[in-house]
């Protein structure tokens, strides 16, 4: 009978043990868990139209490669990064820019004039002059950004 | 199912005379006083989970180590709390491992055959001011700035050695991102490194050899 009583005695106290371990790691676990993974959620910052340049810069059938600053905030830090874009035409009326981010694993496509191709040096992707996949593994047409034209300027969006 | 996995483990590892060893251990009747340690063992658990956590977003360089601060306390979410466990905890830490060397002397538990836990617990006291004194130039504000310049500038105070041992601290006659980098270094890498290897030898020796009893009055 008094064994009974000790043994229910310390298995009590073993689920407390237990409980308060058990709350412990939830009161760190769930704030460290916030705490890593909040950043890594927040959104972009609202997006805006960016002017590349004039239109008339773009001859048509060839993509011309516009470099465009814009100003991001990185944690604590802001600062400026490079955007390169190609802008194609085929009739002078139509314009596409188009991401220079390998639809692969991104890394940067550049175009190879004498092949007249888009050139994926990671793991040989080819696109042609309007960001259609020719060659390799990239699994869709290179990313294209939103396009507006005022006054003979080129206008992307951004963001 | 679950037992039958434990007995699996228990047959390839003998995990549970360590287990036992460790919590079912016997116990003589003692007071709140005998809780010092363990509370301070809490302490150092709590001290390097938030401290890990911070290191995700603490740049240890001078154009960088005062924003990224204000940015966890201020921009990530619960990164006040996080920073507040990891600063609040330093000072808890500081006054538990004194009033837990307080115990022992009182208690006189630093007597044969304790003298190696005492030594280690020593040394372990020694590791948790250097804790404190790296930890405070983190930041990298005003009052870390001039606390450190005026904390190792008593160690230049020795004749013969100070100049050098100035020089050391800081990585150079001024405080500066040489100082802030090694400060860093040494808070997330050599001080956890010596106070684990301690912590470890420290609670060994606990459990070896058991909890002191409270001396009682006309005892010899």
């Amino acid at each position: 009978m008094s064994d009974e009583t000790t043994l229910s005695r310390r298995k009590f106290l073993e689920k407390i043990t237990v409980g308060i371990g058990g709350v412990l790691t939830a009161l760190f676990g769930i704030p460290a868990g916030i705490f890593v993974i909040q950043p890594a959620l927040k959104k972009e910052q609202s997006s805006d139209w960016m002017r590349l340049g004039s239109a008339s810069k773009v001859t048509p059938g060839i993509p011309t490669l516009f470099s465009l600053k814009v100003q991001r905030q990185t944690g604590w830090i802001s600062d400026e990064e490079e955007l390169m874009v190609y802008a194609y035409t085929e009739d002078g009326r139509d314009y596409a820019v188009m991401s220079n981010i390998c639809t692969h694993l991104a890394c940067r496509v550049r175009w190879i004039e004498e092949r007249q191709e888009f050139f994926c040096p990671c793991h040989n992707g080819v696109y042609d002059k309007a960001g259609n996949v020719l060659a390799g593994p990239p699994p869709r047409p290179l990313d294209r950004y939103e396009v507006k034209i005022e006054n003979d300027d080129l206008f992307m969006k951004v963001g | 199912m679950a037992s039958r996995l434990s007995n699996w483990l228990d047959v390839r590892t003998g995990w549970r005379d360590v287990w036992n060893g460790i919590f079912l251990r016997k116990v003589p009747k003692v007071n709140w006083a005998y809780t010092l340690g363990s509370a301070s063992l809490f302490v150092v658990v709590n001290q390097m989970v938030t401290g890990i956590l911070l290191t995700f977003y603490y740049v240890p360089t001078p154009d960088h180590a005062y924003d990224s601060v204000q940015y966890i306390t201020t921009e990530v979410a619960a990164g006040w709390l996080i920073r507040g466990l990891h600063h609040w905890g330093a000072s808890a830490m500081v006054v538990l491992v004194f009033l837990h060397m307080l115990r022992v002397i009182y208690f006189g538990s630093y007597k044969f055959p304790r003298e190696v836990t005492w030594f280690s617990g020593v040394l372990l006291f020694l590791t948790v001011i250097g804790f404190g004194f790296t930890g405070y130039l983190l930041p990298w504000d005003e009052k870390a700035y001039w606390a450190t310049t005026v904390g190792t500038q008593i160690a230049g105070v020795p004749p013969l050695i100070g100049e050098l041992a100035l020089r050391i601290l800081r990585g150079g006659q001024e405080l500066t991102a040489m100082t802030l980098a090694r400060f860093y270094g040494i808070h997330i890498w050599v001080l956890p490194a010596l106070l684990l290897s301690l912590v470890g030898l420290h609670v060994y020796l606990v459990i070896k050899h058991g909890i002191s009893t409270a001396p009682k009055r006309g005892e010899k």
